[in-house]
C-alpha cells in the first residue's frame, strides 16, 4: 500500500447511492488472452511452498490451544470490524468501485503512466524500509529503480527499470515491524482501506511519514499534494482485485479474515527466512509499460 | 479468443422477492454480466455450476468462446449461489430442479428484458456447465411450452443426471479421500486456506475462485492421481452457504435458530464449524426433504428423489433435436449408468471425451470446436 493513499481515501468521501430496479455499471473490457498470461506468470512465480504446509499446529495467530477451532483468527474487535466491513461495502459500490470502473476506461497506456508515477513515488519510502530490515540488495536494487525511472522513466511515468530487470520488490514499514519481530496483532478492518491488521494499520501511518519526510519534488506539500492524492487512491483500487461480498456468503467475513491474516503470516516467514521475494507485477497497467 | 470482450454487470431486483434476511444485507439483488455485440447477433444464456456467481472463471471462458463467436453473451449465476437464493429464489432450499430452474426461468426473462434497449437479439440459446447444465436443460423444457424466451438450442457442459446420487458420490469421495470426523475435516479446510494464502503471497488478493481453489485443493490433498477429491471438496465449499440459507429459510433449526438468527454483526465462526462438517446427505435429510415434503402434499422422500433426475425431461431430451450435451468418461459426478443413460437418450446429440474429468477440459480446442458446431447446428456426430 502507497503511503500517499492514506489521507487522500477521504477526499473520497462523497458521493450517493444508486436507486431503482436495475443498475448497469459499465466494467472495462476484458482481455481473456492477456488474462490467462497473468495466471501463468501468477502460478509460475507461487510455487507451492513448505510454508504453506508447515502450519497445522496450534494457531499461531491466536496462540490458543487446539481446543479453539484450527480455522479461529484473533479478532478481538470483530463487532467493530464487521461494522466498517459492512461500511467498506457500501462505500466501495456507491463511490470507490464506479470512480476506478471509469478510470479504467482511460487509455491503457495513460493509466500506465499514471500507476508507474505512483509507484516510482513510492520506491524512497520503500528503500528506507530494505535498509531498517537489512535487505541491502533489495535497497540497491529499489533505489536504482527510483534512479532510473525517475531520469530515462521521465519523472517515473514509464517503469523503464523493470525492462532493464531491476524488478519491483515493494515493501513497507509494516513488514519492517515484522522483520524485527513484531507479530501482526489483531485483525483490523480499517475504514475504507479494509481487511488489515494492527501492525498493518501502525505501518500504513510509519511509510507516510517517511514519505512526507523524504518528500519527493516537494509533492507531499500544500496544494500538490491533495491534488494528486485522489488519482494515486484510485489508481490503487482500479489495481486491486477485491469486491465485498463477490461471494454473496455471509461467511464471507471469516475467509476474508483468514486469508488476510495468514497471508501476512506467510510473508513474514519469508523474510525471517531471507528469501528472495517472489515478484509479482500488478495487474493490466503493468502489461503496457515502456 | 477475442482480445477484448467488453462487459456490463447488470444489478436487477426482482418485483417478487421476498424479504431479505438481515444477514444477507449485501444480496438483495441479482448480479448478472453481459456483453454486447456490436450488431444484431443470437443470444447466448451462461448458467454457472453448483455454487457459481455469474462471473467465475469457467463463465469468462465461456463469455470470451461465445464472444468471440459472435454472440451476446449473458452470464447469470447457479441457483445455488447465495446471491441468487437470496434474491431471485422463491423457496430459499436450493437444490430441487425443477423450482429452481423455474426461478431461473423467471429470473431470465425479467434481465432480458432490461438488456440494454440497443441489443438486437436475432436467436437465443442456453447452456450451463455441471449442475447448470441440468437447469439449462430444464428450462428449456419450460420455455418449449411458455415460450417466454423461445431458446432455441440447449447445451449441458458435464450435467450430472441425477442431483442427488451425483452428490451422494461426492460425499463419499470426500470421505474416502478426506476421511470424516470434525476435527480431520476442520483441520483440512485449515490447510486449504493456507494454501490459498501463500498462493496470494505478495498480491493483494485474498478472494477465492475457482481456479485458485482447485490449484490449493490440488496440493492439499496431494491427489494429482484423483482429481475427483478435488472436485469433491469444492462441491463441499458451496455446500456450507446452500445449507445455511436453506436452513435459515426452511426454519429447520439444524445451526440457525429460528428464534433468534444470527444479526449482521454476529460472528458466524462456530455454525462455520458446524457447517464445514455437514455432507450433502445431511442436507437432504434435514433441511432439504424436511421442507419440501410439508411443502409438497402427497410427496415422500423417494419421489423427492426421482424428481431431482434429469428423467423428469427424458422424452424432451430423446425426441427434441435442439438438447445437446458434451462430458467425459471419467467425469467423476456421472456413473457408468447415468453416463449410459445420457448416450440412450441424446444419441447423436452428444460428445463424449475420454479425459478431461469434471470440466477439466472447458476451453479445450476441441471441446470448443464442438461446442460451437452445437450451437450453430451444423454438429454431425457424437463419438
Amino acid at each position: 500500500m502507497r503511503a500517499r493513499a492514506l489521507p487522500g481515501l477521504a477526499a473520497l468521501l462523497l458521493g450517493g447511492c444508486a436507486s431503482g430496479p436495475l443498475t448497469v455499471h459499465h466494467l472495462p473490457p476484458q482481455t481473456p488472452a492477456a488474462d490467462n498470461a497473468a495466471a501463468v506468470a501468477l502460478a509460475a512465480s507461487n510455487p507451492f511452498q513448505n510454508a504453506a504446509d508447515a502450519k497445522d499446529g496450534p494457531d499461531v495467530v491466536s496462540g490458543r490451544s487446539a481446543a479453539v477451532p484450527p480455522m479461529h483468527t484473533y479478532d478481538p474487535w470483530e463487532r467493530m470490524n464487521r461494522f466498517f466491513y459492512r461500511f467498506n461495502t457500501r462505500f466501495d459500490e456507491a463511490i470507490f468501485l464506479p470512480v476506478a470502473n471509469n478510470y479504467q476506461r482511460l487509455p491503457a497506456p495513460l493509466q500506465a503512466g499514471v500507476h508507474n508515477f505512483f509507484d516510482n513515488l513510492a520506491e524512497p519510502t520503500t528503500v528506507i524500509n530494505d535498509v531498517l530490515q537489512l535487505q541491502l540488495h533489495s535497497g540497491l536494487r529499489n533505489l536504482g529503480r527510483f534512479i532510473v525511472n525517475s531520469t530515462l522513466g521521465i519523472g517515473g511515468l514509464f517503469d523503464v527499470a523493470t525492462r532493464t530487470r531491476l524488478q519491483s520488490s515493494p515493501t513497507g514499514f509494516s513488514a519492517t515491524l515484522g522483520r524485527w519481530g513484531l507479530h501482526p496483532g489483531p485483525y483490523l478492518v480499517i475504514p475504507i482501506l479494509g481487511p488489515s491488521t494492527l501492525r498493518d494499520g501502525f505501518g500504513l501511518l510509519g511509510d507516510y511519514g517517511l514519505a512526507y519526510e523524504v518528500n519527493v519534488a516537494d509533492l507531499y506539500r500544500g496544494a500538490k499534494g491533495y491534488a494528486l492524492w485522489p488519482i494515486d487512491v484510485t489508481d490503487q483500487r482500479a489495481n486491486t482485485d477485491f469486491r465485498y461480498y463477490a461471494s454473496g456468503s455471509p461467511f464471507e467475513y471469516e475467509t476474508t479474515r483468514f486469508l488476510y491474516v495468514h497471508r501476512e503470516l506467510l510473508e513474514d516467514e519469508a523474510l525471517h527466512a531471507k528469501s528472495t521475494p517472489t515478484v509479482i507485477n500488478r495487474k493490466a497497467p503493468d502489461t503496457v509499460t515502456h | 479468443m477475442p482480445a477484448s470482450v467488453p462487459l456490463l454487470e447488470l444489478n436487477l431486483s426482482l418485483p417478487w422477492a421476498r424479504p431479505v434476511p438481515a444477514i444477507y444485507w449485501f444480496d438483495r439483488r441479482l448480479r448478472a454480466w453481459f456483453s454486447a455485440q456490436p450488431h444484431p447477433a443470437p443470444l447466448a444464456i451462461v448458467i454457472a455450476g453448483t455454487g457459481g456467481d455469474g462471473n467465475t472463471a469457467k463463465l469468462s471462458t465461456l463469455r470470451a468462446v461465445l464472444y468471440g463467436a459472435g454472440y451476446h453473451v449473458l452470464t447469470v449465476p447457479s441457483p445455488t449461489f447465495p446471491g441468487f437464493i437470496v434474491s431471485a429464489s422463491s423457496t430459499g432450499v436450493a437444490g430441487d430442479l425443477k423450482q429452481d430452474s423455474q426461478d431461473l426461468y423467471a429470473a431470465l426473462q425479467l434481465l432480458v428484458a432490461h438488456l440494454p434497449r440497443r441489443t438486437q437479439i436475432t436467436d437465443v440459446d442456453l447452456l450451463g456447465y455441471s449442475l447448470g447444465g441440468a437447469h439449462a436443460a430444464v428450462i428449456k423444457s419450460i420455455d418449449d411450452v411458455e415460450r417466454k424466451l423461445k431458446i432455441h438450442r440447449v447445451i449441458m457442459i458435464n450435467p450430472p443426471v441425477s442431483l442427488f446420487s451425483s452428490i451422494g458420490r461426492l460425499d463419499e469421495l470426500f470421505t474416502l479421500s478426506i476421511g470424516s470426523g470434525d476435527s480431520g475435516v476442520e483441520q483440512l479446510y485449515k490447510r486449504l486456506y493456507t494454501r490459498l494464502a501463500n498462493l496470494y503471497r505478495r498480491s493483494n488478493k485474498v478472494t477465492i475462485d475457482e481456479t485458485d481453489l482447485y490449484s490449493a485443493a490440488s496440493a492439499v490433498l496431494r491427489s494429482d492421481a484423483d482429481f475427483s477429491a478435488v472436485i469433491a471438496l469444492s462441491f463441499r465449499l458451496s455446500l456450507v452457504d446452500v445449507f445455511y440459507a436453506g436452513d435459515l429459510y426452511a426454519g429447520t433449526g439444524i445451526v440457525v435458530d429460528p428464534t433468534h438468527p444470527p444479526g449482521v454483526g454476529d460472528s458466524l465462526e462456530q455454525i462455520g464449524v458446524v457447517l464445514r462438517g455437514k455432507t450433502f446427505a445431511d442436507y437432504f435429510r434435514d433441511v432439504f426433504a424436511p421442507y419440501y415434503l410439508a411443502h409438497r402434499p402427497g410427496s415422500t422422500a423417494a419421489s423427492l428423489l426421482a424428481d431431482n433426475r434429469l428423467d423428469i425431461i427424458a422424452d424432451t431430451l430423446e425426441h427434441n433435436p435442439d438438447y445437446f450435451a458434451m462430458t467425459n468418461n471419467d467425469d467423476p459426478i456421472l456413473s457408468a449408468e447415468d453416463l449410459a443413460w445420457l448416450r440412450a437418450k441424446l444419441g447423436s446429440r452428444i460428445v463424449v471425451y475420454d479425459h478431461g474429468g469434471h470440466l477439466g477440459n472447458l476451453g479445450e480446442r476441441q471441446q470448443v470446436a464442438d461446442l460451437l458446431e452445437m450451437l450453430a447446428g451444423r454438429w454431425q456426430s457424437g463419438t
